[in-house]
């Protein structure tokens, strides 16, 4: 990534990267074009939510009642006590269990293999197949293969556990895991694994003395969007489970659709219990986040 | 070479996984997860069936605590996939539950329930006290596969007689009174008719009565049979041809194609006195109760069997929709989970069931079931549903249902070409002839 | 600002071997051992079954040759399932790079009112597929929706009944859904920017605009490189939103080619056809990786400083 830039200053990188100045960037701070694109964005992103937390205040009842965006007459909680009731929290748990149990081992896994795949590429035709491997596994739709996955997790007697998930979910998040963060590692200068080797580092040790700071960035962008496709996930769970204890969230979401019809309040009061805690987690952790982002090689 | 070596083992692996469906029933505790001694049983979640189905289990199971069924609800779309996969990896439940026609059909071909003829053949009492009618969607190649279950739901003209009283007009008792109101409605600003046109098989309901009136039951039945080029009968292309005439005199509400039937938009179109009229399956009744305010109570809801055609050969009485839903056995199950899921069978639509189905809303499939209507306080809704049902000589099956699952498909897509008039009525022919029989 | 000669690499990118790989490929094995048995062993499943006629309901599997990928290519519904995976995929890109740009460097200022902003951005992805569809479907209705809640007559149109209208509806709500992300991404790469070069420009007299693109941009090439990598990648697979917004209507104008792909399989009964679009979908996403992969390798030694 842009850390490229940074080779290019005169001091020997190999040392520990200088701690970040908390510089304030002051040619953006008045930035007209982003500033409209911003604040527009925020209305087009509002409006729906708007909707959804008004909405989900409604009855049943009086949903076509009124005007869409009117606060309702008559805010009820009802919703949210008969989502609680349908046994939300564990399937919050397991929701949690099944991202965290999968992208947590996949990003570990795809960054050890991204390393091996730069670091021996060109001298190892196996790692060059194993690459093209991933490559390949990156637009394999989920759809299509999920009737052996199945197979293969009823071979193994896991049908019906969240390993079920975690599984397939784990290994689905490997290819573009592995592109991402292989584009990053790439990007790490090659004098700094030499001064490494030269100080007689082990790969595993300049994997995660070298590699792993300079590719934080990397790894955060990689973990929040495969934690996202985990979280939201619905064929797997549907497919590889069955019983209510081990359902996730998006399966419970189901609950509240009809053949007919779908009880809309309830769905949503059951949409904004799902995005709470995650938003609050989000808040908390958002410093961290961006630094995790951020950093990259000292400036 | 190592390459080669490693692909060779991986394609051997993926096709011995893909065998694994084969031949073998899988290790115990698949897809149908029942363990010895219990059957499972999978069926559609939600209101208000969900409940009703539930209690059937529960009642049977603490009758027969030996022998329990194990039961599964699923939303209906992720019900149809769940299902599909489980019968293709070959561990289906023990009990199917379905909408019999052509889905039942292709659970056939494959070799995937047994068949009941013979056990009905034995078991007499349960055949004779339900609708005839309802048998024939379990009926493939002259065999019953299914067990027909819960309620009748045929497809009626649903209309809100505040808004006919107001304008002083009088419900449609013929296709050329239907043509001569849309501009009536249309120019005091009402849509003549609500249509949840996104969710496809809506638009299809008019198809399906429209082909009937025009031309009889035949003209369907003749693409049901297979015989080649029946959409291109001149009847099916004069039915094609009012529905565009309809949809070009704007009979459907401005933007129908954008409003989902999943949302009770389409229903709230009629109560809220935007739209006159709407077609829609006899379910509509129970969702406008419960959305509609008071609606119902005020008297406000009209319904009626679709009216015929001018010169059609058709029969009004005739009916479509679903004469019933159906519960397939495996024959993947154990003897022991077969006798169990007949056991449940018999134990359908007892008393206790007739009057959770009632209360819904619903008329079940139980012959002489009118008498219990009377004390309902929907009993006219559910007497007229009664009486369409009964009265019907031909109860025909939705099309999406009746035709295979590959047909079904085609026909949907086109149907929405030929609602949003990117196709007419010839091309729409030609296309589904070229499926007929798949 | 001191410019040091730009470094020399004395082999070519991807080739960043330390000598032996002997030690480094114990270290791709755990991936490889997880992905060939959820990735690799399925999809050669789904490669036997193109050349079956498999409904999907039976216990065997009835081969047939080539008889799948010869109905498969000669439908003229494939050309139009790539043309509108390509749109889709086209469109998505162009909505929402330049937007997440803006969005990422308006973000990347240290204002507090910003970072409340950045919350609220964050909460579409954090939505299920079934919420959204829901929440579109509703807004979108012409009698009930936002066009009559906002009065706003033009907002009444018939967003998923006509086909321009409904690819339009496809890519703006995937652009809803992901351009926070993508805004969260670029947001980390313009903070890594050294303030040193835009004071450089400014002594240079160089303006605002200038400077986005002198400096900004041409700093972001691989963080655009990235999020574009998971924009093409990401819509090719992209199916559960189109499904359950359009099911591929009106009229196949949404009908990309994961919903083409399951309508057969999935609703149709026809595995063997179903299985043969997605070994496309395969190679297509094979070459659409290798492309994009020989962007983020090719070019890192350019200097990246010209017009600063």
């Amino acid at each position: 990534m842009a850390t490229m830039l940074d080779s290019r200053t005169p001091a020997p990188v190999a040392e520990k990267p200088p701690v970040k100045a908390r510089r304030r960037i002051n040619p953006l701070q008045w930035n007209v074009a982003g500033g409209l694109a911003g604040w527009l964005w925020l209305a087009i992103v509002v409006v729906p939510i708007y909707w959804i937390a008004v909405t989900s205040l409604k009855l049943q009842d009086d949903y076509y009642d009124a005007n869409p965006l009117a606060l309702p007459t008559d805010p009820t909680l009802e919703n949210y006590r008969f989502v609680l009731e349908s046994d939300f929290a564990r399937y919050f748990t397991n929701s949690v269990i099944v991202t965290v149990g999968s992208v947590g081992p996949a990003v570990l896994v795809s960054f050890m293999a991204a390393y091996a795949i730069i670091r021996g590429g060109a001298g190892s035709r196996f790692l060059r197949t194993v690459n093209g491997l991933f490559l390949m596994g990156l637009a394999i739709p989920l759809q299509a293969v999920i009737i052996p996955i199945y197979l293969i997790i009823i071979r193994i007697q896991m049908y019906d556990t969240l390993g079920a998930i975690i599984l397939p979910s784990l290994a689905f998040a490997i290819p573009l895991s592995v592109l991402v963060l292989g584009n990053f590692i790439r990007d790490v200068p090659k004098e700094l694994f030499e001064s490494m080797r030269m100080d007689g580092a082990t790969e595993w040790g300049t994997l995660w003395r070298l590699a792993f700071p300079l590719t934080r960035p990397a790894l955060v962008t990689v973990t929040i969007y495969q934690g996202l496709t985990v979280w939201n996930g619905f064929v797997l769970p549907l497919i590889l489970t069955q019983s209510p204890e081990q359902r996730t969230l998006p399966l419970a979401l189901w609950e509240f659709q009809g053949q007919y019809s779908v009880n809309i309040p309830a769905v949503l009061a059951a949409v904004v219990l799902t995005t709470l805690p995650i938003l609050t987690l989000y808040v908390i952790g958002r410093r961290q986040l961006l630094s995790g982002l951020t950093a990259g090689f000292g400036k | 070479m190592k390459r080669r070596n490693f692909l060779t083992l991986g394609a051997g692996a993926a096709a011995s996984a893909a065998l694994a469906a084969c031949g073998t029933s899988g290790p115990a505790g698949g897809g149908g997860t029942a363990k010895a001694g219990e059957a499972s049983y999978w069926f559609l979640s939600g209101p208000p069936g969900e409940s009703v189905r539930t209690g059937a289990v529960e009642r049977f199971n603490k009758a027969n605590p030996n022998s329990p069924i194990k039961p599964t609800a699923f939303q209906n779309d992720a019900y149809k996939d769940k299902l599909k996969t489980a019968l293709g990896a070959g561990q289906p439940p023990t009990i199917i539950w379905g909408w019999g026609g052509g889905g039942l059909k292709s659970y056939v071909d494959g070799g995937q329930v047994e068949d009941l003829t013979d056990w009905f053949g034995q078991n007499a009492a349960v055949k004779d006290r339900l609708f005839p009618a309802s048998f024939g969607p379990a009926t493939i190649n002259g065999k019953i596969y299914a067990m027909p279950a819960e309620t009748v739901q045929p497809i009626v003209l649903f209309y809100n007689k505040q808004v006919f009283a107001d304008n002083n007009l009088t419900p449609p008792q013929s296709w050329g009174e239907i043509m001569d109101l849309v501009p009536k409605f249309n120019a005091k600003g009402i849509a003549p008719f609500s249509l949840g046109g996104q969710s496809r098989w809506t638009n299809m309901m008019w198809l399906e009565f429209l082909f009937d009136r025009i031309g009889g039951p035949s003209v369907f039945g003749d693409v049901f049979e297979g015989k080649a080029n029946a959409w291109s009968n001149p009847l099916a292309i004069d039915a094609l041809t009012k529905i565009q005439d309809l949809i070009k005199a704007d009979g459907f509400v401005k933007g129908f194609s954008s409003i989902t039937a999943d949302s009770n938009a389409d229903q709230a179109l009629l109560y809220k006195g935007k739209a006159a009229m709407m077609l829609h399956g006899s379910w509509s009744y129970g969702i406008i109760q419960a959305q509609g305010g008071s609606f119902i109570k005020d008297g406000k809801l009209g319904y009626m069997n679709f009216p015929g055609v001018d010169g059609g050969k058709g029969d009004p009485n005739d009916t479509v929709g679903n004469a019933g839903q159906y519960l397939s056995i495996s024959s993947k199950a154990s003897a022991e989970q077969k006798d169990i899921a007949k056991k449940f069978f018999t134990s359908l639509l007892d008393d206790t069931e007739q009057s959770d189905w009632i209360k819904t809303g619903g008329v079940p499939i139980i012959k002489g079931a009118d008498a219990k209507l009377a004390s309902s306080p929907d009993a006219d809704f559910l007497k007229f549903v009664y009486g369409v049902a009964s009265n019907a000589k031909v109860f025909a099956q939705s099309w999406d249902q009746a035709l295979s699952p590959t047909a079904a498909e085609t026909l949907l897509s086109n149907i929405s070409k030929l609602f949003t008039q990117s196709i007419g009525p010839q091309q729409f022919a030609d296309n589904m002839n070229a499926v007929i029989g798949k | 600002m001191t410019i040091a000669p730009p470094v020399v690499r004395t082999a070519p990118p991807g080739s960043n071997n330390a000598g032996g790989s002997g030690s480094v490929s114990w270290m791709a094995w755990p991936a490889l051992i997880a992905f060939t048995l959820f990735g690799v062993v399925p999809l050669l499943g789904v490669l036997v079954l193109s050349f079956s006629s498999w409904t999907g309901q039976t216990t065997d599997i009835p081969f047939s040759g080539l008889d799948s990928w010869r109905t498969v290519l000669a439908d003229p519904d494939l050309p139009h399932a790539l043309w509108v995976t390509f749109l889709i995929m086209a469109l998505s890109w162009l909505v929402q790079t330049p937007l997440s740009i803006l969005i990422g460097v308006f973000l990347a200022a240290r204002h507090r009112y910003r970072a409340v902003l950045a919350v609220l951005y964050f909460i579409p992805l954090l939505l299920s597929q079934a919420a959204i569809s829901i929440t579109y479907k509703a807004l979108l209705d012409p009698n009930f929706g936002l066009g009559a809640g906002l009065g706003f007559p033009f907002l009444q149109q018939d967003w998923l009944g006509d086909g321009t209208l409904a690819l339009g509806v496809v890519v703006f709500v995937v652009s809803w859904q992901f351009i926070p992300f993508h805004s969260l991404i670029y947001q980390g790469g313009v903070r890594q920017i050294p303030a040193s070069m835009y004071e450089a420009a400014q002594i240079d007299g160089a303006g605002r605009i200038r400077q986005f693109f002198s400096i900004t941009l041409p700093q972001l090439k691989y963080t655009i490189i990235t999020s574009s990598t998971l924009m093409v990648v990401g819509s090719l697979t992209f199916f559960d939103l189109i499904w359950v917004l359009t099911a591929g209507g009106p009229g196949g104008a949404t009908q990309a080619l994961a919903v083409d792909m399951y309508q057969r399989g999935f609703k149709a009964n026809l595995m063997g056809p179903a299985s043969a679009i997605a070994v496309i979908l395969v190679l297509v996403g094979l070459l659409l990786a290798l492309g994009l992969r020989r962007l983020g390798g090719r070019d890192q030694a350019d200097s990246q400083l010209e017009g600063a």
